[in-house]
């Protein structure tokens, strides 16, 4: 370079290093109210990468201007005061402001870099207190809830895999492990998926939009007719066996369906089992889910029908006690940036295959509202069971009697990952036995 | 006449002006070997729409314009995307979208990547596909 030019190149790197500067001292400002050290240090190495683009960007200035005289010489006349030929201004100012553009967004970014490691891993986790168990009413006082590892696993275009183990406390306040879905999929398309082996029976919505990480969940529990087997549960959440499932656009609604087939469950000891490992009577659960969601001024809703089929044995008895279980569904889902909206209906049309007390209908159902509003989510349930306690399929159960709950709550968010919630519940037993209890629960559920 | 600080610390506020003006406007940008049209942005950001044929697509976010996008495209805020995408990994076993620091990190990523799409301000026309201008 000329001697001549070696002035300007100084001036065009001045300007450059005085348009990255309120950037750069941009960054810094809003960051400095976190009181966070990793978060101090990440933005050090961010500083630092920037100085280290801007050198990179002078040198190219540098060049160009090395290898465009003309515009290197606007450059340069601006920033002497000197008169500045107008065709070249715009040209050069573009070119800066890419230049100031690229330096700020590199100043600003976050850092938040997705893993592309292979083997992406989630988790949840939530402990309470309350003057009952929020699923084991007998206990009170600090409870653990659950930590649920969550893996999905990057598999290539088309095979897909999900497995989610949980440690839990379970009735006996000892802590359980489950593996409570390993399954292997295999997406032929956008409209169709085949999963073989445990999964949530995709029956109505709640069962397989939420389950385990309950910081996921407005709510702090499940309602109580769709629990987990292992918690009181009394419908079969979880299947091992086959499951198609997928959506097809039509307009500006969507079609999904689910098609399911797997080991008819069991009951020991009350608590409904899936069977992992197979069953040993040959009775198999089938089943399917048909819903919409709707598009334009309604976006935001589903609605559905669902039913399953299963064969189900109480263990319990000698010999085995058999009983079908037909049962029919029907939901409703709004889910927007403020409201949360949910209600499902399921109606029991059972029958005695091994005694003579024959057919038995039994129904029940919840419907929850919250609303967010801003970090507090107020929310509130109303759950109601009616169960035929002549029909054996109920009976068998732990949990299998009849119930009305009402419950007011209140989910703060502490950050986008952590939650704070508060219930106020009262739940009537109604049939098995009768009585009442209210119920103060606080939960504190994070995932990672 | 002004004195040339002056001078100089207004076509700063020009040039920086610019690209305040430059940034309002998002491109989405695939991988020149995807095919996709404006009405699959939202159904590839939200994981609904996973091929393009037999190419598996690979959403990428940019942080740099993730706000501006949402509001646009998703009509949701960063709060509710994050939990829909937990929700739907929850379900459907997929991985919400790798997240790029910058246009010109996302652009990188869209060009080595097939299948990838992402959104910037600052198209770049070499070996990526506009698909839409919002």
């Amino acid at each position: 370079m000329s001697t001549a030019a070696q002035p300007r190149a100084r001036r065009a790197r001045l300007l450059v290093a005085a348009l990255c500067l309120p950037g750069l001292g941009h960054s810094p400002a809003s960051y400095a109210a976190a009181d966070d050290t990793g978060r101090i240090a990440v933005l050090e190495q961010k500083l630092d990468e920037s100085l280290r683009l801007i050198r990179e960007l002078s040198a190219r200035v540098h060049e160009l201007e090395a290898r465009t005289p003309e515009a290197g010489t606007a450059v340069a006349a601006a920033s002497a005061g000197a008169a500045v030929a107008p065709a070249n201004q715009p040209e050069t100012a573009q070119r800066l402001a890419v230049v100031e553009q690229t330096v700020n967004q590199m100043v600003a970014s976050s850092g938040q870099h997705g893993d592309d490691s292979g083997m992406p891993l989630h988790g949840f986790a939530d402990v309470g207190i309350g003057n009952h168990n929020a699923a084991f009413s007998q206990y009170q006082g600090a409870d653990v809830g659950s930590l649920d590892f969550f893996l999905t696993p990057r598999l290539g275009s088309r095979t897909r895999a999900l497995f989610e183990l949980n440690f839990e406390v379970g009735a006996d306040s000892a802590v359980g492990v489950d593996l409570e879905r390993a399954q292997i999929g295999y997406q032929v398309g956008d409209s169709t998926t085949v999963w073989v082996g445990r999964f949530h029976t995709p029956y109505g919505y709640y069962n397989t939009a939420f389950h385990h990480g309950q910081q996921i969940a407005i709510s702090l529990r499940r309602p109580r007719f769709i629990e987990f087997e292992d918690h009181g549960g009394i419908m079969p959440a979880h299947t091992v066996g086959v499951w198609v499932t997928g959506s097809e656009r039509i307009g500006d609604e969507k079609l999904t369906y689910d098609l399911y087939a797997g080991n008819g469950q069991r009951i020991v000891g009350g608590i409904l089992d899936m069977n992992n490992a197979g069953n040993t009577h040959g009775s198999a659960i089938v089943g399917g889910n048909l819903g919409l969601l709707l598009g334009g001024s309604l976006d935001g809703l589903k609605i559905g029908l669902d039913a399953f089929q299963t064969r189900i044995e109480d263990q319990g008895q000698s010999p085995s006690y058999f009983t079908r279980v037909k049962s029919y569904g029907t939901y409703a889902a709004y889910d927007t940036d403020s409201w949360e909206g949910i209600a499902e209906f399921d109606v029991f049309n059972d029958q005695d295959l091994t005694g003579s007390t024959g057919a038995h209908s039994s129904d029940a159902g919840f419907i929850q509202l919250g609303y967010r509003g801003g970090r507090y989510t107020p929310y509130t349930r109303y759950e109601r069971g009616a169960f035929q306690q002549a029909d054996h399929f109920f009976a068998a159960q732990t949990n299998g009697s009849s119930y009305v709950r009402a419950a007011l709550g209140l989910r703060f968010d502490l950050d986008l990952v952590s939650a704070l919630k508060l219930e106020l519940a009262q739940t009537r037993l109604t049939d098995r036995v009768i009585r009442s209890y209210d119920e103060i629960l606080m939960q504190y559920a994070i995932r990672f | 006449m002004f004195a040339s600080p002056v001078k100089l610390v207004l076509v700063a506020l020009l040039c920086a002006g610019c690209a305040v003006a430059r940034s309002a406007d998002l491109y989405v940008i695939c991988n020149s070997r995807v095919q996709l049209t404006s009405t699959d942005v939202r159904d590839l950001f939200l994981g609904e729409k996973q091929f393009a044929g037999a190419l598996k697509l690979v959403p990428v976010d940019n942080s740099v314009a993730q706000t501006v996008f949402l509001e646009k495209v998703l009509k949701m805020n960063a709060a509710k995307y994050s939990t829909t995408w937990i929700k739907k990994a929850f379900r459907d076993g997929i991985n919400p979208p790798l997240v790029m620091g910058s246009d010109i990190e996302a652009v990188a990523y869209v060009k080595r990547t097939p299948g990838a799409c992402s959104y910037v301000t600052t198209p770049d026309g070499q070996d990526v596909v506009v698909i839409s201008r919002l």
